[in-house]
């Protein structure tokens, strides 16, 4: 299964730009979209989800376009959009069977799916308890579990992690690593760390934009050599920032060790050079593209 | 002051730039427009048995801004009504709640922002009614005052008070959008009444909020004096009667008097009073009340949550096979369930007594009022029919699902149209024992109507605003008599064929709009 995606762009107005001439192709595996805000990846997976209709280019599922045939994928998606709302006054087996008939699931096993889909969110206990009563945590598995209803074989997870606690996370990324092997995911998050731990190929967007796409350690090695840390005392942070990207500052002691792009050849004296981690590349990477 | 200005001017554009409020404003200006009939016109605005006031500059300014007044003081209400609820559904109140705003100045700065958006449209109407003496020029003077003091004694103090109640239905009453309608209109049928009951005595303008006797008294007076005639009473709102003769009298306005004027002053002071007075009961979101009501259901709930067991995950692999279902009928059944779980459950009471009553009271009472009434008590739940997806953000699950178009939206329109048509039951079952087709026809007929008026205006506005509003003031003119209005066939025409088949024509048009807007929507988010 390969999504092909080429030419995309989306115009909202004359100053507003969501995509500009995006093309990439997507196989199977988990595909981890970074970008600061504003970078298009909702407007991506929107435009994916058939939401929203490009103002040029095409996106093909298995050589199939699915902007003028939308309900090609709309009966293998599953889709988690990043602010998405429930009927509050429905508990969690009503809402699901009513996400199930929108997406033309029925018969005899829906409950029994909606069961063991309640049960792998942990929402088994406060099943039947209206959506209205529940956390943004809770909220947030009842939207995942929506996306696994029909089986999909294209899933969007728009900011998945936005809400869940720690061991929530840990068993999201495992579940969404078993679905991984015979579907397309894309995931896109803040959390930097949430797609280095289980994404195949990580795609960086900025203004509208693909800047890079690739493993991790190919995006990683891009960062190699620029990475660096220093100890500096407070007063001296302020300035430092004025003349170097800082990536990150710690508390060490008395003095702070701050972590830092340099790209110059000089070095900042007292500085070692570390190996970089995707974080450090992905700000690098939208730096240079800044 | 500076803070209230603030949050009174952010309120303020964030609710007239929508498409909901630009479309009451140019329906009030249509209706403006209509405020000034042609004299030989079918119905009137203003007269007595036998006479019509001349177009002179009193007479356009004083009952523009009288039936300004009146009129929206009735839907103004339903206009506003909904300033804090606003903030509970976008959760800007949470933090508002913790800003140190008291409560006084919060809801201060509702009711400013409620007054200035029907002041904006008053000041629509004040320039039609200038345009409309031109309009109906009958050679007269104009005299600017004659249209700036009514409107500045009659339409401002009027709609500070609904303003203020609004703000006050919202603070007691909550989200019971219903209660607060039937309160509301209730409280204004009595003070209507009392307007009506005033005998000859010159009005003081202390039982009348929006001063309407003070105009009837005079213009009475007036006729009676020059015509020595003895009227009783003058008929005010759009009155349709077919065409008499009549004189034409000129009428050349009120003097105003301190204590009128004093009298609008006491009605802004009491608003302002009933403000600071709700302000103790302000519930600052923090909804403590529905917790305690909920309390057994929370219990249940901490209980739960305590014993989670974490379980291994998903496995996909046991999931029962996918069993494809492209019927509607899940989507009825949760609309039904929706509508069913909509509002206070004594509106329900209400409902189940007034559907009984329709097979008690004579056949046409149970037409031409309780049925009226019946179904506009279903206001919001059939307003909300294609708006509460974008109101719960479920429109990005719904655009994305199997055929939309052809699924999500027929079953939103024929769970709406079955609540109508189960409500009217009794009615139709009556027709039909009497062996009044034509009556169970124009009686679906209406049902679709209004169930096809909410969708389409909700999906076109974004809003369920649009259509309580316009479904009140078709309400309003059924109960009126108004024939035009008459969707549910209850009033005897020439030929009632012919409204059976304007209203299917309607009917079609307002389905393919909703068809139409809706299909753009889905691939436009």
């Amino acid at each position: 299964m390969t999504l092909e995606i080429k030419g995309l762009t989306k115009q909202y107005n004359s100053q507003k730009t969501g995509l500009s001439d995006y093309s990439i192709t997507i196989d199977k595996g988990i595909l981890g979209l970074l970008g600061p805000n504003g970078a298009g990846k909702s407007t991506l997976m929107k435009i994916i989800a058939t939401i929203s209709k490009p103002t040029k280019g095409s996106v093909f599922l298995d050589g199939k376009d699915i902007v003028s045939n939308p309900d090609f994928i709309r009966k293998i998606l599953g889709y988690l959009p990043q602010d998405f709302g429930v009927y509050p006054n429905l508990n969690a087996y009503e809402f699901l069977t009513y996400i199930a008939a929108m997406k033309g699931v029925g018969g005899k096993g829906l409950r029994q799916r909606i069961d063991m889909l309640l049960e792998g969110v942990n929402l088994t206990a406060d099943a039947k308890m209206p959506i209205g009563t529940y956390s943004g945590g809770m909220k947030q598995r009842i939207g995942i579990a929506q996306a696994l209803l029909n089986d999909p074989k294209v899933l969007i997870f728009d900011e998945p992690t936005v809400g869940l606690d720690p061991e929530e996370r840990v068993r999201f990324r495992q579940l969404i690593a078993e679905l991984a092997n015979d579907c397309i995911i894309i995931l896109s998050s803040h959390i930097v760390s949430d797609i280095e731990t289980i994404a195949d190929e990580v795609a960086i967007m900025q203004s509208g934009k693909l800047i890079t796409k690739g493993d991790q350690q190919d995006i990683i090695r891009q960062a190699m050599g620029q990475i660096y840390e220093v100890v500096l005392n407070h007063n001296e942070v302020g300035d430092f920032k004025m003349r170097y990207k800082v990536i990150d500052t710690s508390r060490q002691n008395d003095r702070m060790r701050v972590r830092y792009i340099n790209k110059d050849t000089e070095t900042v004296p007292g500085s070692t050079a570390i190996s970089a981690t995707l974080e450090d590349a992905y700000l690098l990477l939208t730096l240079n593209n800044a | 002051m500076s803070y209230i200005l603030s949050i009174v001017k952010a309120d303020y554009l964030q609710r007239t730039r929508s498409y909901a409020f630009l479309i009451a404003l140019a329906v009030t200006i249509y209706v403006a427009y209509l405020f000034v009939p042609p004299h030989h016109a079918m119905y009137s605005t203003l007269s007595a048995t036998g006479f019509k006031g001349a177009y002179n500059s009193a007479w356009i300014g004083y009952v523009s801004a009288l039936m300004t007044t009146v009129m929206l003081s009735f839907y103004g209400f339903l206009l506003v009504n909904n300033s804090i609820k606003k903030d509970i559904d976008t959760e800007v109140g949470l933090i508002i709640a913790t800003t140190p705003i008291s409560n006084f100045t919060y809801l201060l700065s509702k009711q400013l922002s409620n007054y200035l958006v029907l002041c904006t449209i008053v000041v629509c109407t004040f320039l039609v009614s200038l345009v409309m003496f031109y309009v109906r020029g009958a050679g007269y003077s104009f005299i600017l005052s004659d249209f700036i003091l009514p409107y500045l004694f009659f339409a401002f103090p009027a709609l500070f008070v609904v303003a203020a109640l609004a703000v006050v239905a919202e603070v007691f009453l909550g989200k019971r959008n219903v209660l607060q309608f039937i309160t509301y209109f209730f409280l204004c049928g009595i003070v209507m009444s009392q307007i009506a009951t005033k005998g000859n005595d010159i009005p003081t303008g202390f039982n009348d909020p929006f001063g309407l006797s003070l105009v009837t008294s005079s213009v009475k007076n007036h006729i009676n004096t020059t015509y020595h005639q003895d009227i009783k009473q003058l008929s005010f709102g759009f009155i349709f009667s077919p065409q008499k003769p009549f004189k034409i009298f000129t009428w050349n306005g009120i003097d105003w008097t301190g204590i009128f004027i004093f009298s609008r002053l006491v009605w802004m002071t009491f608003a302002l009073g009933l403000v600071y007075f709700s302000s103790f009961f302000f519930h600052r979101f923090d909804f403590k009340q529905v917790v305690r009501k909920k309390k057994k259901l929370m219990k249940q709930f901490q209980e739960n949550q305590e014993s989670i067991i974490s379980s291994g995950g998903i496995n996909t692999a046991s999931l029962p096979p996918i069993v494809t279902n492209y019927s509607i009928s899940p989507f009825i059944k949760t609309e039904l369930l929706l509508m069913l779980r909509h509002g206070n459950k004594w509106v329900w009471l209400l409902n189940a007594c007034l559907w009984v009553a329709m097979f008690l009271v004579p056949y046409t009472i149970a037409y031409s009022y309780l049925l009226p009434i019946l179904l506009f008590l279903q206001v919001k739940r059939w307003s909300d029919l294609t708006t509460k997806e974008k109101t719960n953000r479920l429109h990005y699950f719904t655009y994305a699902s199997y055929r939309p178009l052809i699924r999500m939206l027929p079953a939103q329109i024929l769970a709406g149209i079955l609540l109508a048509i189960v409500l009217s039951l009794p009615l139709m079952l009556r027709s039909v024992f009497l062996l009044n087709i034509a009556a169970v026809l124009n009686i679906m007929n209406g049902a679709v109507l209004i169930v096809l008026l909410a969708t389409t205006l909700g999906i076109v506005s974004g809003s369920s605003k649009l259509y309580e509003i316009f479904f009140f003031l078709l309400t309003y003119c059924v109960l009126n008599k108004l024939p035009v209005t008459d969707y549910l066939g209850s009033m005897h025409h020439g030929n009632e064929h012919t409204l059976t088949f304007i209203i299917l024509g309607i009917n079609i048009i307002l389905a393919a709009t909703g068809f139409l807007v809706r299909s753009y929507q889905t691939r436009h988010l």
